[in-house]
C-alpha cells in the first residue's frame, strides 16, 4: 500500500496543477469537525501534493464562528452526515452558503456531498442546499446485501440509504467536463466509491461526471450486474455556481491519494474557479496573520518523543488490526486500520520536521502538546486492545481514541503545513 | 549500503542508560550480516559488546530468509561466537529501524531494550528480575500492547551467569550454544524487545523480488524433521514425535515448515482456540529432541523438559544432551533434574560429524563435510539465510549471490567469502 501511495504521489499531473494555482494560492480550509470520519486527510494529501500549505483544519465550532471568512475553499469529505448537520445546524448552513455566496468554493466527497444535496431534505438536513438535487440511492426496503453488511445501509427517515458498490469505480466525461482535459487524455477515470451518493441534478449541465461502471477492484453488495445497472450513466460529480461561488459535489472520493486521475478532476475544479476568481496579489494568509518564529527550546526532543509515541500507538493500532472488530459511531462504521490512517499522517511527515530540528521554526510548545498527545494516544490504544482482547464491549474506548486521534491529527497538521507554509 | 538495510548503526551504553546513533558503513567495507557485525565488534573491542544483526536479505521474499544473529565472547570459551535469531526475530530485527545494534557496558539494574521503528528505548527491567522467558515474554508484550513484537529474553540462569544460559527468542528458546545468555546476564540485559513497520527498499525492487519469488517457487519445500534426520541418518523424530504433534511452523519466508508444535497439555487434535492457556511447546531444536529421543525418553516428557530449559532460559541441546541417559516421565521431575543441570555436556549433534569449534556453533546441523558446513554458515550469516536450509535444499549459492546485485547493487561470489571473515 505504501508504495502504491509512493508512486501515485509522484504521478505528473500534481506538478502541472499545482503551477496552475499560480503565484497567489487560495487558502483552503478542511473540515474535521463533529461527524468527520479519517477521509479528510485524503484532502491534506492532495493538496500537499498541489503544494497548497495554507490550510486551516477547521471544525463545526469554527465554522459557527465565522472562521470561513478566512478562507478561499471550504472541503468536507467523508463521515456521519447526521453529526455534521446536526452540529452545524441552521446557522452553520447558513454560514457555509453566506461563504459561497460570497466567492467561496465548497466541495463535498461522500458524506460532503449528500450533506448539500437540496432533495436531502430531513432534520438535520434541510438548511444545508447549496446543489439543487437528490441522490438515487434510497429505498424503502432494500434487498439483503450478499457481502460487507456493516457498510451497506444507513438510516434516512423511514427509508434507507444503501450502497450496491463499495470500491473502485470508472468516471465518465459530463456536460460541464469541457474545458478539464483530464477525460479527454485518460478516458474512463477511476476513484474509490465508499459509501457516497449517486447524484441526480436538475440540471444535467452541471454535470462534471458519470459512473461509468465498476471495476473488478470493487464489491458488489448486490448482484453484480443489478449493483453496476443502478450506478452506470448515473451522475458522480456536480458543480454549479452559486452567487459569487461554486459548489460541487462528488459520490466518489475524489481526493484518494491512491488515485492521481480522480485527484486531477477535482484539482482541474479548484483551479478553474480560483483563476476565475477575482483575486489580489499579495492577499494575505489567514494564518500568516497570526505566524510567529517561536525558538523552539528543544525541538529535537519533542520531535523524537513524538516519533516515539507515534511508533509505539502504530505497533498497537497494526496488532488490532488483526481483530475482527469494529466500532460504531454515530452512523459510521469504523475499523482498527483508521488507527494507522490517522497516525501515518504524522509518521510519514516526520521526517520532514526532524530535517529542520535545528532551524529555529519549529515552535516547541506546540511540539510539546503534541508529544504529550501522542503519549495518550498510546495509552488509550493501549487501554482498548485490553478490551478488545478480553472480548469486552470496547465501543467507548474506541470513541475516545479516534476522536482524540483526530483532533491531534489535525493539530499536527496545523503545524506541518505552517512549517511548509514558512 | 543504501538498501536491505533500514536506519543507522545503534550504539547502546548500558552503563549510562542512553543510546546514540552512527552511520552504518561497515556493510560496505567489510560487507554485509555477519561481517559487518565482526567488523563493528573489532571497532569496538575495548567494550566487548554484544551485537545485534541481521543478514543482506533477511527479512525479504528470498527463501529461509530469516536469519539474523547475535555476536559476542562467549563465556564457555572465551571466544568470539555467533548465535542464530531465527522464527521472526531476525525479520523483525532488520525492521527495527537499525541496521546493527552495538550494546555496550553494564545496566546498574536490569534493563530491557525495546527497539521499534528507528526508536530506541532503554526500559527499567526491574519488575521482571526473575521472571523466565515466558512470563517475560508477555510481560513485554503487555507493556507494549501488541502479541507481534518479538522478544529475545534472558530467565533465571541467564541472570545468574550459568554457562548453560542460553537467550531464549519469545517462548521457544534459541540455538544459542554459546552461553550468549549468560553474557547478557552479566549486563544486565534481561531482554531486547524488537518490532518495525517499515519497509526495505531494494536497488533494482521488480528485478530482486521477481527472481526471489522464481527461487522461492521452485525451492525444496518440507515439513517436520523428516528430511534432517534422514539427511543426518538418524531416526525418526516425526514418527516419535507424532502422537502429540500438532502442527509445523516455519521461521519467517522459509519454504519449510520445520518445527512441529506440540500439545501435550490438551489433545493434538483439538484444532482450535482453547481455555487451555498453555497447550504445548513448538520445538525449535531437533538436537535436543534427537538426544532425548534416543536417550529412550517419551514424547510428551521430552518435551516437557525441553520447556522446562526454554522457559528457565538454557541451552537445549547441551541440556538435553545431559539429561539423556535418565529418561523421566513424572513432570514434578523432570522440573527438578532441569533445574540441577549442570552444564557437563558439550554443545553437539548425536549423529554426523562433530561440528567443528569457533565462531560457528552447533546450531547448525553437521549435513556436509567441515568446509562445506562452514561455507553454509559463512553464506547463512552474511545473507541472512537458514544455513540448515541452504544445506537440506542443495540450493544453488551461486544463484543466491547473484541477488546481491539487484538487492543492493553490490556483487558477491561466494568463493570469496572467505575473505569476509579474515
Amino acid at each position: 500500500m505504501r508504495g502504491r501511495l509512493r508512486k501515485a504521489a509522484a504521478h505528473p499531473s500534481y506538478e502541472r496543477w499545482a503551477l496552475a494555482f499560480g503565484p497567489v494560492r487560495p487558502r483552503v480550509a478542511v473540515y474535521t469537525g463533529e461527524g468527520a470520519s479519517h477521509s479528510w486527510i485524503w484532502f491534506c494529501d492532495l493538496l500537499e501534493r498541489l503544494r497548497l500549505f495554507d490550510i486551516g483544519l477547521i471544525t463545526d465550532a469554527d465554522i459557527l464562528s465565522g472562521a470561513l471568512r478566512d478562507f478561499d475553499v471550504l472541503l468536507i469529505g467523508g463521515g456521519d452526515t447526521y453529526a455534521m448537520a446536526g452540529s452545524m445546524g441552521e446557522s452553520g448552513a447558513r454560514e457555509i452558503e453566506a461563504f459561497v455566496r460570497g466567492g467561496g468554493q465548497y466541495h463535498g466527497s461522500c458524506a460532503g456531498a449528500y450533506l448539500v444535496l437540496s432533495e436531502v431534505d430531513l432534520e438535520p438536513f434541510t438548511p444545508f442546499s447549496l446543489i439543487e438535487g437528490d441522490m438515487l440511492n434510497v429505498m424503502s426496503e432494500p434487498p439483503a446485501p450478499l457481502c460487507l453488511e456493516h457498510k451497506y445501509l444507513a438510516p434516512y427517515g423511514s427509508d434507507w440509504v444503501f450502497h450496491p458498490v463499495y470500491g473502485e469505480v470508472e468516471l465518465s466525461a459530463g456536460p460541464a467536463a469541457r474545458g478539464l482535459d483530464e477525460f479527454e487524455t485518460n478516458g474512463p477515470i477511476a476513484a474509490p466509491l465508499f459509501g457516497g451518493p449517486v447524484l441526480s441534478v436538475d440540471d444535467e449541465s452541471c454535470v462534471l461526471a458519470d459512473y461509468a461502471g465498476a471495476t473488478d477492484r470493487a464489491a458488489f453488495l448486490w448482484p453484480r450486474y443489478e449493483a453496476e445497472r443502478l450506478i452506470k450513466g448515473k451522475q458522480a460529480f456536480a458543480m454549479r455556481r452559486l452567487g459569487e461561488g461554486t459548489a460541487s459535489a462528488s459520490g466518489p472520493h475524489l481526493e484518494h491519494p491512491l488515485f492521481p486521475e480522480s485527484n486531477a478532476l477535482l484539482a482541474g475544479v479548484l483551479v478553474k474557479h480560483w483563476q476565475n476568481r477575482s483575486h489580489s496579489e499579495g492577499v494575505s494568509s489567514a494564518l500568516a496573520a497570526t505566524k510567529t518564529q517561536v525558538k523552539g527550546s528543544d525541538p529535537k526532543t519533542c520531535i523524537r518523543e513524538i516519533k516515539r509515541q507515534v511508533s509505539n500507538a502504530r505497533i498497537v493500532g497494526f496488532g488490532l488490526e488483526k481483530t475482527p472488530v469494529t466500532w460504531k459511531i454515530g452512523v459510521k462504521v469504523w475499523e482498527p486500520e483508521k488507527i494507522r490512517m490517522f497516525l501515518d499522517v504524522a509518521w510519514d511527515r516526520l521526517p520532514y520536521l526532524e530535517a529542520r530540528a535545528g532551524s529555529g521554526l519549529l515552535p516547541a510548545a506546540g511540539l510539546e502538546e503534541l508529544a504529550s498527545g501522542y503519549a495518550g494516544v498510546t495509552g488509550l490504544a493501549k487501554t482498548l486492545r485490553i478490551e478488545v482482547e478480553a472480548g469486552r464491549d470496547s465501543q467507548a474506548e474506541a470513541q475516545s481514541l479516534l476522536t482524540r486521534l483526530k483532533e491531534l491529527t489535525a493539530s499536527f497538521l496545523a503545524l506541518y503545513f505552517e512549517l511548509r507554509l514558512q | 549500503m543504501d538498501s536491505m538495510y533500514y536506519g543507522d548503526t545503534l550504539i547502546v551504553d548500558l552503563d549510562a542508560g542512553t543510546t546514540e546513533e552512527v552511520d552504518f558503513v561497515e556493510a560496505d567495507e567489510a560487507g554485509p550480516g555477519l561481517a559487518a557485525g565482526l567488523a563493528l565488534y573489532e571497532k569496538y573491542k575495548d567494550a566487548d559488546p554484544i551485537i545485534f544483526g541481521s543478514g543482506l536479505f533477511t527479512g525479504t521474499p528470498v527463501p529461509a530468509a530469516c536469519l539474523g544473529f547475535v555476536l559476542g565472547k562467549s563465556p564457555v570459551t572465551d571466544e568470539l561466537a555467533v548465535a542464530p535469531l531465527n522464527l521472526f526475530a531476525g525479520s523483525e530485527m532488520k525492521l527495527s529501524g537499525f541496521s546493527m545494534v552495538v550494546v555496550k557496558g553494564t545496566s546498574p539494574k536490569p534493563a530491557y531494550l525495546w527497539l521499534h521503528d528507528g526508536v530506541a528505548d532503554v526500559h527499567d527491567a526491574s519488575a521482571f528480575a526473575g521472571m523466565d522467558t515466558w512470563d517475560t515474554t508477555d510481560a513485554i508484550r503487555r507493556e507494549m500492547g501488541e502479541s507481534m513484537i518479538q522478544v529475545i529474553s534472558i530467565g533465571p540462569a541467564g541472570e545468574a551467569g550459568s554457562k548453560l544460559a542460553a537467550f531464549s527468542i519469545n517462548y521457544w528458546g534459541s540455538g544459542d550454544t554459546a552461553a550468549i545468555g549468560a553474557l547478557m546476564g552479566s549486563r544486565n540485559l534481561k531482554a531486547v524487545a524488537l518490532r518495525g513497520l517499515g519497509m526495505l527498499d531494494a536497488d533494482d525492487p521488480a528485478e530482486f523480488y521477481t527472481r526471489s519469488l522464481e527461487l522461492f517457487a521452485s525451492a525444496r519445500k518440507d515439513s517436520g524433521f523428516a528430511a534432517l534426520c534422514t539427511a543426518l541418518g538418524t531416526g525418526d523424530l516425526d514418527k516419535w514425535l507424532e502422537p502429540i504433534a500438532h502442527r509445523a511452523r516455519a521461521c519467517f519466508a522459509c519454504p519449510s515448515a520445520c518445527f512441529p508444535f506440540v500439545k501435550y497439555n490438551e489433545a493434538p487434535t483439538v484444532m482450535e482456540s482453547s481455555d487451555v492457556e498453555e497447550p504445548g511447546m513448538l520445538l525449535t531444536s531437533p538436537a535436543a529432541a534427537l538426544w532425548l529421543m534416543d536417550g529412550g525418553w517419551e514424547p510428551e516428557a521430552a518435551s516437557r523438559a525441553l520447556e522446562a530449559m526454554a522457559r528457565e532460559g538454557l541451552d537445549m541441546v547441551r541440556g538435553a544432551r545431559e539429561l539423556a541417559g535418565m529418561p523421566l516421565t513424572d513432570p514434578g521431575e523432570i522440573a527438578s533434574a532441569v533445574k540441577a543441570l549442570e552444564g557437563s555436556a558439550e554443545a553437539a549433534w548425536p549423529s554426523g560429524e562433530p561440528t567443528p569449534a569457533g565462531l560457528f556453533g552447533a546450531w547448525t546441523p553437521p549435513l556436509a563435510d567441515a568446509d562445506a558446513w562452514k561455507l553454509a554458515n559463512m553464506a547463512g550469516y552474511v545473507l541472512g539465510v537458514c544455513p540448515t536450509y541452504l544445506m537440506l535444499s542443495e540450493v544453488d549459492l551461486e544463484a543466491l549471490a547473484g541477488l546481491c546485485q539487484p538487492a543492493a547493487g553490490v556483487e558477491m561470489e561466494i568463493g570469496s567469502l572467505a575473505d569476509l571473515f579474515g
